[in-house]
């Protein structure tokens, strides 16, 4: 693919999203507002079932900058696979779905491109929700933190979109586009990465789950970072970053393949109306 | 055909669209346990090697049997109108002639159903992880006031949504916002007393608070921060006070959307 085809497939994107936002604002809203939100929701309901300190002494981190934390990496992650594994079915809806099976563009760059968008808002958002509540809890070096997180955050969306892009032609090869059993994956996903319960605390058999998710490796790297401070565990971080990678570079030919072989089933029983 | 023939064919058309098409009952049940477990696993963080855990699992199961009818109101009911908008069924509803509620006297005995298998699935998994939940029905005069306002509140709440829903053209954003802000700050998920003094003074200024606070009592998870009386009184008043506002305000965006047309629903 050429670059100029990508910039283009890029600037059609940013046009459909940030148009959409723009038009409607609540949606930016929503984005800044659910980290707060649910780190209250988590210390209201875990406060009157048990106490903080208790989840101090469990996890090292205060309750406050770990679900700010956890949430905003969430809410990275999930701009990715929901754009990924719901464009199918919007497009469908729309009836844009035929012409995006005939388009000739190579489909690693369309799935990687497509949640960038979203994932710029989602990383610029950071400012209005890491950033103050690190910086009030650990000074100057909360700022710096906070810039590690969303950069961190930023490689976890990126590196979930091939195996998105797997999952997405995989459940819906097997099972067409169904939102219900998306309404499944989501959730197990989001338990999987270790953000809201930490990976170390998890049992072994979703542990292991949790190794083959790349973005659950920079999760993993920012709880590290937030327990033991920045200049500690630096090299096992970015060992961490470096295996999310690989696994991202990994799933690209199967995520591309699955892919396919979803798009070849949409021609052969047709797109519905 | 007759108005009960219509309210039975929806009846069963979500029924089977809903619960057994597709597996909907069975994908629909592990989608529920998988999110109650995101939600109910870093909650465990917080409890001390002390306390009980059926006590722990009563709370919860108030906390869910409370957002669970939230969730029912917010997506069975008020999206609805997004989904009808989305699919172009809203026209078809209009133009034959018949109240939009009619569609909803189908639609909310299927919600119902799922309600009852939601709740029992929370219960199930709760006594898995935790114990069985510490509730009982303590005061069956009460629990039937409250069942009854919560209801009232919720069909108040799904026609505010839903006439946003119908005015702007996708609420989604709102939506989920207005379903995650609404049962948190409003005591749905935790007693009243266990919040802060502000937080009391929100909920009470709400009509959430009261059925939700009834519901508690009545099982005995918890007391009610005003006296009972005190509580049965405004929260029938309020809630029914609150339904003739919603339905007011839905009966304007019904309007408009007569004279100005369907909007364009968007992605989100």
């Amino acid at each position: 693919m050429k670059f100029s085809e990508f910039v283009e497939l890029l600037k059609a994107e940013f046009m459909f999203v940030y148009g959409d936002v723009f038009r409607r604002k609540s949606l930016l809203l929503l984005i800044i507002i659910y980290p707060y939100m649910f780190t209250f929701f988590v210390l209201l309901l875990g406060s009157a079932m048990g106490s903080t300190q208790v989840f101090i002494s469990r996890v090292g981190v205060d309750p406050v900058e770990f679900f700010i934390v956890a949430s905003f990496v969430i809410i990275a992650v999930l701009s990715v696979t929901d754009d990924i594994l719901w464009r199918p079915i919007f497009d469908e809806n729309m009836g844009t779905l035929p012409y995006i099976i005939s388009s000739p563009v190579s489909r690693i760059a369309l799935y990687v491109v497509m949640p960038l968008p979203r994932l710029t808002i989602t990383l610029a958002t950071g400012a209005a929700t890491v950033l103050p509540v690190l910086t009030y809890y650990r000074g100057i070096e909360g700022v710096v933190m906070a810039l590690i997180v969303i950069g961190m955050a930023a490689a976890g969306g990126l590196f979930f979109s091939t195996l998105a892009m797997l999952i997405m032609g995989a459940i819906y090869s097997m099972s067409g586009e169904s939102w219900r059993v998306l309404n499944v994956i989501r959730p197990l996903l989001m338990i999987l990465l270790g953000a809201f319960y930490p990976r170390y605390l998890m049992p072994l058999g979703a542990r292991m789950l949790s190794w083959i998710l790349p973005p659950s490796h920079p999760v993993a790297a920012i709880q590290l970072m937030l327990a033991n401070g920045l200049s500690a565990e630096v090299s096992t971080a970015l060992m961490l970053l470096g295996v999310g990678a690989a696994l991202a570079v990994l799933y690209a030919p199967l995520g591309r393949s699955a892919v396919l072989a979803w798009e070849r089933k949409k021609l052969e029983s047709g797109v519905s109306a | 055909m007759g108005r009960f023939e219509a309210v039975k064919q929806v009846f069963l058309a979500y029924l089977k669209a809903e619960l057994i098409r597709s597996h909907g009952l069975v994908i629909g049940i592990l989608s529920l346990s998988v999110w109650l477990s995101l939600f109910i696993a870093p909650l465990l963080l917080f409890r001390p090697p002390g306390v009980p855990p059926e006590r722990i699992s009563g709370l919860a199961l108030t906390a869910v049997m409370i957002f669970i009818a939230y969730s029912v109101a917010t997506w069975d009911w008020a999206w609805e109108l997004r989904w009808l908008m989305f699919h172009g069924v809203l026209e078809h509803v209009i133009v034959s002639g018949n109240s939009i509620f009619l569609l909803y006297a189908g639609v909310i005995p299927a919600s119902l159903l799922w309600y009852g298998i939601s709740v029992g699935t929370s219960a199930l998994l709760l006594t898995v992880f935790l114990g069985p939940p510490a509730i009982s029905v303590a005061d069956p005069v009460t629990l039937l006031i409250a069942v009854l306002t919560m209801v009232v509140v919720l069909l108040a709440y799904a026609m505010l949504l839903g006439a946003t829903t119908i005015g702007v053209g996708s609420a989604g954003p709102v939506l989920e916002l207005v379903g995650f802000i609404l049962p948190i700050a409003t005591g749905g998920l935790v007693p009243l007393s266990y919040m802060p003094k502000p937080l009391q003074t929100l909920a009470l200024a709400t009509p959430f608070s009261y059925p939700a606070e009834l519901i508690r009592y009545s099982l005995g998870v918890s007391n009610t921060v005003l006296p009972l009386w005190e509580t049965e009184v405004i929260g029938v008043a309020y809630s029914v006070t609150f339904l003739l506002a919603a339905y007011a305000l839905f009966k304007v965006q019904l309007k408009r959307l007569l004279k100005e047309g369907i909007r364009t629903v968007s992605m989100w």
